[in-house]
């Protein structure tokens, strides 16, 4: 069943390939794609090997309790920006491209949420990078090419370094992905130090994937310089596939027993701190709005490696509630910076002035989305927040877990400002002026799914109790 | 040490012969001369294999119907081999010195560095 | 005496003979009778193979009327029946894919002398593979060299001539030390066959006899194979022969002569000196320090190249340090991980070949990465072979190189010497890799934003390239790739088996 919900996608994208338009074909598959995977998500727990290439390694496909929360997460988003997709590339002169590859990313990513030991996992981590490096290409022009390139060689040297700890883990445990870790105490207590540089480069090494300082800087080449739906799941969705990993070779594979304490816990907190310090304030002072925003993903996925780095339930659920949220809003915010894009043709944040008078739908969403992010109270922001920083304070790692809360209050004024400055912009002080006035309001679809997102964004926060039950039960599991 | 090197003044010999042969090769920069120092350094080996079929006292083999006592004669195996490894290295030689023609054909020099710089510019 | 048996002399006669008899003939009969020999001889490696899987041992077969210890022998076990085919496997289909190519590059009147030194190239390399004797192996080394550089030389023009004396010297001097080598060992065990040498050094090693010499010896055959096979820092010769000779001998010379060197190499270790013996001469920390300090720098120069071939030869340099540090391990796991190893480059070089002979084909014979962009658009099915050549060579899951690195990460493990480092090694020459392969496939599918693109027209060109042996050998390399990726298990079983049988 699972092997299905891989391969529609794939098949669909390689036979789009042949074809002369796109329009129907790929609502058709996608609508398909999300009623498969939301039959996937009411099935029990299942397992199946499909291959095996070699004694030890196995593709094998699972599914589980996370594995359902981002199957459903990606395969809605992936529609509700298709769907916007299809009016921005209306004019484009290679639309088929772009979808096919759209549609091929999302069966990489398929088999990422369903891949039930580490060796499927970095196959199909490795393919979705191959895959999605088209959609950064999608331009073609000069920056294009160079952002793509330089996002294929970090991909491919975060997977390598990645590698070393699939390699290690392969000797000393297993690679299956168990909850709770599959190393036995005897062996943590042998060969600790191998055990713990292997767990450092795989965090670091799928975390390039989510931008994590130092690994960061191809994230804000390469996400502006794609067209805006593309930027959208580039950020929204893909990076969540690094975090993906980094869960299930932590929690399910290291086990929070070997990592907790260790030298290992303080370089990732620290990492993810700087990242998260170091995005807001460069995205505070980044003038091209879609830069603005990639710089604010960095800031954001930072935080969520730190919720998982704190290696507590409260800090795990506080994570993976943010990684939703942010998914559903970062693609609200780039989808409307795409709205804005294509209708003016200003990239620039301080060319928007007065644009809320003429787009009014596109910034109310943009501006909902963005309260959402700053963790106004009830949005899904504040509460993965709240969640965070009681991780963060009960983990006990001294000085940092009361260091770690006063960053992420500090980026979460500075992600008000850089985000809700864009909207005060465009609604308040242009009233006066008629800098921007020129453009009018999204058509139909673009305007619909923008809708939605940010529909979306607010019934996240204020029905969030559902969803972080069932993330509490599989925390359980894990610690 | 001393003695053994005194003892076994094939071998020394062949070795030093080793050296020279290859500083030749590596040194000159004609590349008839490089040539010879590889022959120097083939011909080396062979002295070098020679002397250890030679067991003092004795003679070669000389006719294979004659043969009364096998303790008579030097081992022949390495002289057999050395033949072997003379027909190589001639016809390796007899290669390399056309190679070297032709090379001398198309650039008019027989410096290897000049020949390489020639080569380069060629290709570009 | 089985029939089988006589299937590696059958194969090495009937090269020879296709050799000599090529002589007399013209430049087609010439080719077809080459491509005969080394169809029908990888038919009968395949044959051997089976019937070798059916006994389960390795066998001995006399050459000539005198037995061990006088005469000489052939020996076959897995190891060699499976390294013969895929020699002649792979010697084929460079061959039959590139006779286009080498209709171009080689005039009319001197093609059927090339393809008597592909002969003679082709036999000297079995007997390497079966040889048990050791000076027959230096025989057949020569005859080797001889034929590679010939087939370097044979596309004319000076570039291929320079490369080929550098070539020429360097190989000699392997070659010298190697019969150095060949005159101690005699010296010191009196015999002139693998296993009779072996018993003897195990009595030396044993009684603690005459370890300095084993130590000279085990490095001069180290040293010796390591010139001719271009490890670092050897490999000074590599990227000028290989990136001026035409297609086929490329393919040929990268994927398969570089290999038999090695296989010797192996054989040595392993029938003459077996790996308990080696650990105590800390030869192999050497090869292994080598072949790690080849994997980055080979890797390092290829990034630097702006001309496709050279940059293949130097990625062909990295290569060889894969199989040089599985060798280094001391370990058996390791030794069966580096002849996998040999396996899969043989298959994936000779593809990344003759792709790039076909993007230099139709980008006007031009070989920098200027003239090439957009060459994959023209001929993509060079394209598509090149892509997955370089994904093999990145080492993503699915194609035959991951299973490499796995191997060898495993094998890692186990080894007594640092696994951090070498672990550390093998991820950082993916990455580096990476860092040239990718710029090189972004180039040949460069695309002005002008040009307007329709995937049916693209689609309609691949049939329309290059002739059919050129198609069908990429696509049949593609598929022993993606082949040697998903189901590598029963080979390395093979292998295993094999290299049991060696000792």
């Amino acid at each position: 069943m699972g092997l299905i919900c891989i391969l529609l996608p794939i098949i669909g994208g390689i036979w789009l390939l042949y074809k002369k338009r796109q329009t129907y074909f790929v609502r058709l598959v996608l609508l398909l794609h999300v009623l498969l995977t939301g039959i996937l998500l009411f099935l029990p727990d299942t397992s199946w090997v499909v291959w095996k290439l070699t004694d030890q390694l196995n593709i094998v496909l699972k599914t589980d309790g996370l594995s359902r929360i981002f199957l459903a997460m990606v395969s809605l988003i992936w529609l509700v920006v298709s769907v916007y997709a299809q009016d921005y590339l209306e004019h484009d002169e290679n639309p088929i491209r772009f979808f096919a590859f759209y549609l091929l990313t999302l069966g990489g990513l398929t088999g990422l949420c369903l891949a039930g030991n580490f060796m499927t996992l970095y196959l199909f981590f490795e393919a979705m990078s191959l895959l999605s490096v088209p959609l950064v290409l999608h331009t073609m022009t000069r920056e294009a090419v160079a952002a793509a390139l330089k996002y294929l060689i970090y991909s491919i040297a975060g997977a390598s370094m990645a590698l070393i700890g699939f390699f290690i883990l392969l000797h000393y445990g297993s690679i299956e992905f168990a909850a709770g870790g599959t190393l036995s105490a005897a062996v943590i207590s042998e060969h600790r130090d191998i055990l713990l540089a292997g767990a450092l480069f795989t965090v670091v090494g799928f975390g390039t994937k989510a931008g994590i300082f130092p690994m960061h800087s191809w994230l804000p080449t390469a996400h502006p310089v794609a067209p805006a739906p593309a930027s959208a799941v580039l950020s929204g969705v893909i990076t969540k596939a690094g975090i993906f990993a980094v869960i299930r070779v932590v929690y399910y594979q290291f086990g929070v027993e070997l990592i907790a304490g260790s030298w290992v816990q303080y370089v990732w907190i620290i990492l993810s701190l700087i990242s998260v310090l170091m995005g807001s304030t460069l995205a505070f002072k980044e003038q091209i709005l879609k830069k603005r925003l990639a710089y604010s993903s960095v800031s954001q996925l930072s935080y969520i490696l730190f919720g998982l780095g704190t290696l507590t339930p409260t800090g795990f659920v506080g994570a993976v509630l943010h990684v939703v949220c942010h998914s559903v809003i970062k693609n609200g915010l780039f989808l409307g910076a795409g709205a804005v894009i294509h209708q003016t043709h200003k990239t620039k944040v301080r060319e928007l002035d007065g644009i809320g008078k003429v787009m009014p739908v596109t910034m109310t969403c943009f501006t909902i989305c963005a309260l959402a992010l700053v963790g106004i109270p009830p949005s899904g922001g504040f509460v993965s927040k709240w969640n965070l920083i009681a991780g963060s304070l009960e983990s006990g790692l001294g000085l940092i877990s009361w260091l770690g809360p006063v960053i992420l209050l500090v980026s979460a004024v500075l992600t008000a400002g850089y985000l809700l400055g864009i909207s005060v912009q465009a609604f308040i002080t242009g009233k006066d002026k008629n800098g921007a006035a020129a453009g009018q309001e999204v058509s139909g679809r673009m305007r619909n799914s923008q809708m939605l997102l940010a529909f979306l964004a607010v019934v996240l926060g204020v029905f969030s109790g559902p969803l972080i039950s069932y993330l509490e039960t599989i925390a359980g599991g894990l610690f | 040490m001393g003695e053994n090197l005194f003892t076994n003044y094939y071998e020394a010999a062949s070795v030093i012969l080793f050296g020279v042969g290859f500083t030749c090769l590596l040194l000159s920069k004609n590349l008839i001369k490089k040539f010879i120092g590889l022959n120097i350094m083939d011909t080396a080996i062979y002295l070098f294999l020679t002397a250890k079929g030679y067991i003092a006292g004795r003679v070669p083999l000389m006719d294979a119907d004659s043969v009364r006592d096998p303790e008579l004669y030097i081992n022949p195996l390495p002289s057999g081999l050395v033949l072997t490894g003379i027909v190589v290295s001639v016809s390796v030689t007899a290669f390399s010195l056309a190679l070297v023609l032709k090379l001398y054909q198309t650039y008019h020099t027989l410096d290897l560095d000049e020949v390489l710089t020639k080569a380069k510019k060629e290709e570009e | 005496m089985d029939f089988a048996c006589n299937f590696p002399f059958f194969s090495i006669m009937l090269l020879m003979f296709t050799g000599i008899i090529s002589m007399i003939a013209g430049p087609r009969p010439a080719k077809i009778l080459s491509l005969a020999a080394l169809g029908i001889s990888t038919v009968l490696s395949a044959l051997l193979i089976a019937y070798i899987n059916q006994t389960g041992e390795s066998f001995i077969y006399m050459m000539g009327h005198f037995p061990a210890p006088f005469g000489n022998e052939i020996s076959a076990g897995m190891f060699e029946a499976v390294m013969a085919f895929g020699i002649c496997g792979v010697a084929f289909l460079s061959l039959w894919g590139n006779g286009a190519s080498t209709k171009t590059d080689i005039p009319e009147k001197k093609r059927n002398l090339y393809y008597i030194m592909m002969d003679m190239l082709m036999a000297s390399l079995l007997v390497l593979i079966y040889t048990n004797d050791i000076f027959t192996a230096y025989v057949f080394v020569e005859l080797n060299t001889i034929a590679a550089c010939a087939i370097v030389m044979s596309k004319p023009g000076g570039e291929t001539i320079a490369a080929t004396i550098r070539y020429l010297i360097m190989s000699l001097l392997g070659s010298g030390l190697f019969l150095l080598g060949i005159s101690l060992i005699y010296a010191l065990t009196g015999h002139l066959l693998m296993p009779n040498m072996h018993e003897i050094i195990i009595e030396l090693v044993h009684n603690s006899n005459y370890t300095l010499p084993l130590i000279v010896i085990v490095g001069l055959f180290g040293v010796s194979m390591a010139i001719k096979s271009a490890l670092f820092p050897f490999h000074s010769w590599l990227p000028d022969a290989h990136g001026s000779a035409t297609t086929a001998s490329s393919a040929v010379l990268s994927g398969l002569v570089l290999k038999g060197y090695i296989i010797l190499l192996i054989k040595l270790f392993f029938r003459v000196f077996s790996l308990d013996i080696l650990k105590e001469f800390h030869i192999s920390d050497v090869l292994l320090v080598l072949g790690l300090l080849g994997m980055i720098m080979g890797s390092v120069k290829a990034i630097k190249e702006t001309n496709i071939k050279r940059m293949i030869a130097y990625s062909s340099v990295a290569q060889i340090g894969y199989i040089f540090m599985g060798i280094g391990m001391d370990i058996t796991i390791g030794l069966v991980a580096a002849v996998f190893q040999i396996l899969v480059h043989m298959v994936t070089k000779p593809m990344l070949f003759t792709a790039a002979g076909g993007l230099i084909n139709v980008s006007g014979h031009k070989k920098d990465f200027e003239s090439l962009q957009g060459s994959a658009w023209k001929d993509p099915l060079a394209g598509v072979s090149f892509i997955v050549g370089s994904l093999s060579m990145i080492g993503i899951p699915l194609f035959a190189g991951f299973i490499v690195k796995y191997y060898l990460a495993a094998a890692a493990f186990d080894t007594s010497k640092n696994t951090l480092i070498i672990l550390a090694v093998l991820v950082l020459s993916t990455v580096l890799n990476a860092l040239y392969y990718v710029p090189a496939i972004s180039k040949i599918y460069h695309r002005d934003e002008a040009s307007k693109f329709n995937w049916q027209d693209v689609l309609r060109t691949i049939g329309a390239v290059g002739d059919f042996p050129y198609q069908a050998s990429l696509i049949i390399f593609i598929i022993l790739n993606i082949i040697l990726g998903t189901c590598s298990g029963p080979v390395f079983q093979a292998l295993e088996m094999g290299l049991d049988m060696l000792g």
